[in-house]
């Protein structure tokens, strides 16, 4: 390899003279100090386009440089594809509450003798709250609204002698709409029931005691057992369908 | 312009200022080529262990968790810095006709920075991970990075203020650029990131000091090199020097505002991702510039890149960064980041700078200054043709595979209702091209690693002329007049 005329040298051997220096010192181009041309319109109009894509983009994503907005408009998550019915109806409100918000209308007929507060007036009217008329089965509260009811009454263990008047021109959703109010506002209701009376409740009471022609007395209601509910599916309190 | 030929003295000094370089910068060169080959075969056993999950399942030691660390952080540290700052010391000694003194304490830094990496990708690799990209070594470690880097880099700074020469050429603004950036992010990020800050901000951080590694150290001394060696070989001026001084200055300012936009969508003021993403966009103005300007100084000798290795090398390099900058800019958008974001995608253009890039143009500089500094030719132009080709075929494996991945795994990670791994399970077809790219490029390297380890013992070709790709220059030889072509 190592040839007598080669100018290849290894440096280990100490200083040479310019002629023998290694081939590739030699052989080297000096470096020129730059021109100065002039690029082509092309490069102009790419830089133009960078220039108007970068600023487009710092415009229309700064959000004005508000330090409180955390996500960009571009940077929308995508749309939830919905994959069931139910998904859908957790983002509306339940049925329920539009239920109780109409009973709660309903009640507007109750307020003068039972008050807003369902504590009636002592004495005079009987209270909603901690009765025993209203806390049991929803037969007996079917009864007394569809076809009123006739004093003297024992409620919560007070005596009170007053007319309730009949509620049958009010329209089924109605009833059913102040009874699941009421139960749910002020009373209880027994374990494994929700409270809620539905219209079909109603539609059945109707039929049920059609026969009833005056008010109902204590004792005509009494013989109507405390815990009896009037018959009709019980629904699922987010969509109002009945439950299977 | 003509340039005077250079006199007997001039070649003296040119020998002189390369004898000195030749130990330290040798030592970088030889223990970065040694890291390299461990980083890309590590990168082939961690693409390996995510096409195949169970493999090794009972080692700790095999787990993608520490595999991929040890793989990214040899790279970055081990190879692409070390490798860099070789680049950057013998760059400066020759712009600035200045020796480099004390090889033997440069020597001992560099042993302190190896022993750093050492103990940094060992403890990963032992598990002492911190799992933040790039900066997982324990905290304790980064100081002592630091100062070995400081150390080595500072020997610039003498140089650059005793230059002789009247010029101030644009690759001596690129060296001083990066040599006093890296300490400026390396520190932040870790202040930022150890000192208790918000973990969002840490993460943003990361981000941050990733995107600045690339764009604040390694494009300037990728830049500062490919201002030097298409110049030097091809025997013209810069096409247009104010071009080249002015991309410089355009990168300086924008290349800090870039990375946040890697967590586009995460629990930043929205403004932060936008602001980088349009950094991102309005760096292209600075690559855009400097690729056409260096091609414009090439306009007509292309023939060139046949037979000069290291021409090939750099330009490819430089074709490379383009590729890099369009990419991350596409990706730093709303449009195509949130679907990007996260996925493959990420691997592949990061491995893009970080071999694709930096680490061509780093090959040609090394092609380009080891046979002067140890006096020898390359042994063999076969080899370094089958180096460039293997590196080439593979890193355009990995970034093809990794983009296509990417869009995949991403949209699949867009996907509200898939579970998590589905997009893995879905996307890992493509993760075999990513193995198959690391195993083309681990094969290229070892013959890196072979050619150099003979240079560095002396058993360089000792004969005349130049070690070319192809034997006979031919046609490139009338394109160009002057005799050094390599």
């Amino acid at each position: 390899m190592d040839t007598p005329d080669s100018k290849n040298i290894d440096y280990r051997q100490g200083t040479v003279s310019a002629v023998d220096l290694h081939d590739a010192v030699r052989r080297e181009t000096p470096l020129h100090p730059g021109e100065r041309g002039t690029v082509g319109v092309s490069v102009l109009v790419i830089s133009a386009l960078i220039l108007i894509f970068g600023g487009g983009h710092l415009f229309s994503t700064s959000n004005g440089f508000n330090s409180s907005i955390y996500i960009s408009s571009h940077y929308v998550p995508e749309p939830r594809p919905s994959l069931s019915g139910a998904e859908e109806t957790a983002a509306k409100a339940a049925w329920i509450d539009q239920w109780m918000s109409d009973g709660k209308k309903v009640y507007a007929n109750c307020i003068a003798c039972h008050q807003a507060s369902g504590l009636g007036i002592a004495g005079q009217f009987p209270p909603l709250v901690g009765s025993e008329w209203v806390d049991g089965g929803t037969k007996r509260l079917g009864a007394i609204l569809l076809h009123g009811a006739n004093g003297p009454f024992k409620v919560a263990g007070q005596s009170y002698n007053q007319l309730m008047p009949a509620w049958s021109t009010l329209s089924d959703d109605k009833i059913a709409q102040v009874l699941t109010y009421i139960r749910r506002e002020f009373g209880s209701f027994p374990e494994g029931e929700d409270g809620v009376v539905t219209t079909e409740m109603i539609k059945a009471a109707r039929d049920e005691f059609s026969g009833q022609a005056a008010p109902y007395t204590e004792a005509e209601l009494l013989a109507i057992p405390a815990d009896a509910a009037l018959s009709g599916a019980r629904v699922d309190l987010q969509t109002g369908e009945p439950l299977p | 312009m003509t340039v005077p030929q250079p006199t007997p003295e001039d070649l003296n000094e040119r020998a002189a200022i390369d004898r000195s370089a030749r130990y330290p910068v040798m030592f970088f060169f030889t223990s970065a080529a040694a890291w390299l080959l461990f980083a890309t075969v590590m990168g082939f056993v961690s693409s390996l262990k995510l096409r195949v999950p169970g493999l090794w399942d009972a080692c700790p030691f095999m787990g993608y968790g520490r595999l991929f660390p040890v793989h990214f952080n040899a790279l970055v540290y081990g190879w692409a810095m070390q490798a860099g700052i070789g680049v950057m010391l013998w760059l400066m000694a020759r712009l600035t006709r200045s020796r480099v003194q004390h090889p033997v304490a440069l020597i001992v830094f560099g042993h302190l920075w190896n022993l750093g990496v050492i103990v940094a990708v060992g403890s990963i690799w032992f598990g002492a991970s911190r799992s933040i990209p790039l900066l997982d070594f324990p905290a304790w470690l980064w100081p002592v990075l630091a100062v070995s880097y400081g150390c080595m880099v500072v020997w610039v700074i003498p140089m650059f203020h005793s230059r002789r020469n009247t010029l101030f050429y644009v690759s001596e603004l690129y060296l001083i650029g990066a040599a006093v950036w890296f300490p400026w992010i390396f520190i932040t990020a870790n202040l930022i990131i150890n000192k208790g800050t918000a973990p969002v901000m840490g993460a943003g951080a990361n981000a941050w000091y990733i995107s600045n590694l690339i764009y604040f150290w390694m494009a300037p001394v990728a830049l500062a090199v490919a201002y030097y060696i298409i110049p030097k070989i091809s025997g013209r001026a810069i096409y247009s020097y104010p071009l080249a001084q002015a991309s410089f200055w355009l990168l300086a300012v924008l290349a800090g505002w870039t990375g946040f936009s890697r967590y586009m969508g995460g629990p930043f003021p929205a403004w932060m991702p936008a602001v980088s993403g349009a950094a991102a966009i309005f760096i292209l103005l600075a690559i855009v510039a400097t690729v056409a300007n260096l091609m414009l100084t090439l306009k007509g000798c292309t023939k060139l890149w046949e037979y000069s290795p290291s021409l090939r090398f750099t330009m490819l390099g430089m074709l490379m960064l383009a590729l890099y900058a369009v990419l991350s800019a596409m990706s730093s958008t709303f449009v195509f980041g949130k679907n990007l974001q996260f996925s493959h995608f990420l691997v592949g253009i990061d491995t893009l700078a970080f071999y694709g890039f930096f680490s061509m143009t780093m090959f040609g500089a090394i092609y380009f200054i080891v046979p002067r500094i140890t006096g020898a030719e390359w042994p063999s132009g076969s080899r370094i043709r089958t180096h460039f080709w293997f590196s080439t075929y593979g890193i355009l494996t990995m970034v093809v595979t990794m983009l296509v991945g990417g869009i995949a795994q991403g949209g699949n990670l867009a996907q509200w209702n898939q579970v998590f791994s589905a997009s893995f399970v879905n996307s890992s077809a493509y993760v075999v091209g990513r193995a198959i790219a690391w195993l083309l490029i681990s094969f290229s390297n070892l013959l890196f690693l072979t050619q150099l380890g003979l240079m560095f013992l002396g058993k360089g070709r000792k004969t005349e002329g130049a070690t070319l790709l192809h034997k006979e220059p031919g046609e490139a030889s009338s394109a160009r007049e002057v005799v050094g072509i390599q």
